[in-house]
């Protein structure tokens, strides 16, 4: 009998403690309320659960794999994300086209591209916030290659020097899609409007 | 320059032979780069116009990939003159290209030398103004030695200046000493009070009342036997389990403080704090997707193609590319880096970065928390649904310059401004469906 007190004394204190291991800590993500509707039945990008026997308490279907098995059989390394088809053309809202000038032509990308976009006050703002977020650390702010970055990279050119100043539009636009030198592709990073809006900035910073 | 101070250290006599042979050796390769310098000369000017000129156009064009004592994306340029006379230089810097086609053995093996990494031709600097730039670098490359001298100075004295604050180690040992005093001084007390008490139990001339005093026990057993006492300790350790009990419900499906390992310890510290990069360089889909995304490998190759090739933890994305660093070409064998997702919202929740980041217009730190002070990324926020509708409620939608609720806003005539709760913030079905 005082062993069986004993006991239940010592069950509450260990519920005590179970109970503040439930929480989320470094490797550790805790315990789940309800897993069955916190793991999607659908894959879901950016998530993957190679393992079949994850979760195979709660499943509650009867097709042998674990209620969290997150993988597609089909894609490579099982991921549930893949790239688009080849040769397929993204809808987009002003019917831009892939740019389909490859790597080495600079040169023909800088004599024959124009800007689709007009230099207005809305789209150099754009282009201004655009250039903030992919371009100002290593270009700078105001593109005098004085970004944190352009530190320890190195090679970054002034925009305003005399051999980039009067550089074209589409020499700008080839070389943010497929960089040059040093400077690493971005075309991944930025759509072709987006890429255009960022020219239009650029060359604000080339004239100052 | 340094060698001679620590001279004056030894004796005089010991010194003095030294000192002659340090300055014979001097004088020697003095005279030897004058004689280079002459043979390989076509006039560079001592001029301090021309050279000031020259500073102005390094700056302008050669700075972001050339140093005088330092490899950056190209050759230190210290005695570039020596090396090669300024025909060929004045050539190689307007076209480069050219003189490596035309086959010049020099050019062809500094091109290979540095990747074949192409020098920006500068057809625009005339012959003078090459000239210009050789005599400022020749400037430099001379007073090198000068400019060295007085930097060791700067350093010595920063050094001097770091002494003077207090390290916090000593802070710990002086708190830890203070405790130790007073620790000493209640036993020196206590002490006191018993050969005080010894003392005048053994004096006979004490009146009833004082003896009492003396004699007092302090009933410690009582105490702890009373009502009140047994029902304050019942009442702490009570509400100390049960405040336990409702925290440790409330992790229960709750992943704040989540910091997983991974695979690659990539730090945001250096990246978004350190370096200032902009989340959104990374994170492409934040603007445009419901997911931020997590970057993939080629974004990291536009700055690691070129920088901390040598690290072990760069090492692992050439591996999962399959990229060689020394003839910068991609293989075959590219595979995924499988990175640890931190953030896991339950599936029957419905988050989108995009009307959040690009509509609403909130700072990825509102929810992430300090994410630019991170090495290991933590989960912030507790991501729970009292969380979500609490920021609903008190948070104003972003309708400026955005036409979609300019109707909206003209029929939400309260004194208040819109809130995200008065168009559905508070909605089940918003996010769960």
């Amino acid at each position: 009998m005082f062993l069986y007190h004993k006991l239940k004394s010592y069950s509450f204190l260990l519920g005590l403690v179970i109970l503040m291991a439930c929480g989320a800590d470094g490797d550790n993500q805790g315990t789940e309320y309800a897993p069955n509707m916190y793991h999607a039945v659908s894959y879901e990008p950016l998530k993957q659960i190679t393992d079949k026997d994850a979760g195979n308490w709660v499943s509650s279907l009867d097709d042998g794999q674990g209620e969290y098995y997150s993988s597609n059989p089909l894609n490579p390394y099982g991921m549930n994300m893949r790239e688009p088809v080849a040769n397929t053309v993204r809808r987009s809202k002003n019917g831009y086209l892939p740019y389909r000038i490859p790597k080495d032509s600079l040169s023909l990308a800088a004599t024959s591209l124009k800007n689709p976009l007009d230099s207005t006050a809305a789209v150099i703002n754009d282009g201004k916030v655009l250039y903030g977020k992919f371009c100002g650390h290593c270009h700078g702010e105001n593109g005098k290659a004085d970004g944190k970055v352009a530190e320890v990279f190195g090679g970054v050119p002034v925009y305003s020097s005399p051999a980039v100043k009067n550089l074209s539009e589409g020499h700008i636009f080839h070389v943010i899609t497929h960089g040059v030198r040093r400077m690493g592709a971005h075309g991944s990073q930025l759509s072709i409007e987006e890429r255009w809006k960022i020219v239009r900035y650029v060359q604000v910073l080339q004239k100052q | 320059m340094i060698k001679r101070k620590n001279n004056a250290l030894v004796p005089y006599l010991l010194s003095y032979p030294l000192l002659i042979i340090y300055l014979t050796f001097l004088t020697l390769f003095a005279s030897q780069a004058n004689v280079y310098a002459q043979e390989g000369d076509s006039g560079i000017s001592t001029d301090p116009a021309i050279i000031a000129q020259g500073k102005t156009m390094f700056e302008e064009n050669c700075r972001a990939c050339h140093a005088v004592d330092r490899k950056v994306v190209g050759p230190a340029l210290k005695e570039v003159y020596n090396r090669k006379d300024l025909a060929w230089i004045t050539a190689f810097v307007q076209n480069s290209q050219k003189v490596i086609e035309s086959g010049d053995q020099y050019a062809v093996d500094l091109y290979n030398e540095y990747n074949k990494t192409v020098m920006t031709p500068f057809p625009f600097l005339k012959d003078e103004d090459v000239a210009a730039i050789v005599a400022y670098i020749k400037d430099q490359t001379e007073n090198a030695a000068v400019a060295e001298v007085a930097e060791g100075g700067e350093g010595a004295e920063v050094a001097a200046a770091d002494e003077g604050s207090i390290p916090s180690n000593y802070l710990t040992a002086i708190l830890v000493g203070l405790l130790i005093v007073l620790i000493l001084i209640l036993a020196v007390l206590g002490l006191i009070i018993s050969v005080l008490t010894k003392y005048l139990r053994e004096k006979k001339d004490l009146d009833e009342i004082d003896r009492e005093v003396v004699e007092q026990k302090f009933g410690l057993e009582k105490v702890l036997k009373s009502p009140g006492f047994l029902g304050i300790v019942v009442f702490i350790f009570t509400a100390i389990v049960v405040k336990t009990i409702i925290d440790g419900l409330y992790t229960v499906g709750v992943q704040q403080g989540y910091a997983p390992t991974q695979p690659i310890a990539f730090s945001h510290e250096i990246h978004a704090g350190q370096y200032e990069i902009d989340c959104n360089y990374c994170h492409t889909g934040v603007t445009k997707s419901k997911n931020a995304n997590i970057p993939s490998a080629n974004i990291c190759m536009n700055c690691h193609s070129a920088i901390k090739t040598e690290s072990e933890e760069i090492k692992k994305i050439y591996a999962a590319l399959d990229y060689d660093v020394a003839t910068n070409q991609y293989g075959p064998n590219q595979k995924p880096i499988e990175w640890v997702r931190v953030h896991n919202l339950p599936d029957l929740a419905y988050f989108n970065h995009s009307q959040h980041v690009n509509v609403g217009g909130i700072e990825c730190q509102t929810c992430h928390g300090p994410i630019e002070e991170m090495a290991v990324v933590r989960q912030y926020s507790n991501l729970t649904m009292g969380w979500c509708i609490d920021c609903h409620r008190k948070t104003d939608v972003n309708t400026v310059g955005n036409e979609y609720y300019d109707k909206l806003v003209e029929l939400h005539d309260s004194k208040d401004a819109l809130k995200v709760k008065d168009i559905g913030g508070l909605e089940c079905s918003k996010c769960h469906y």
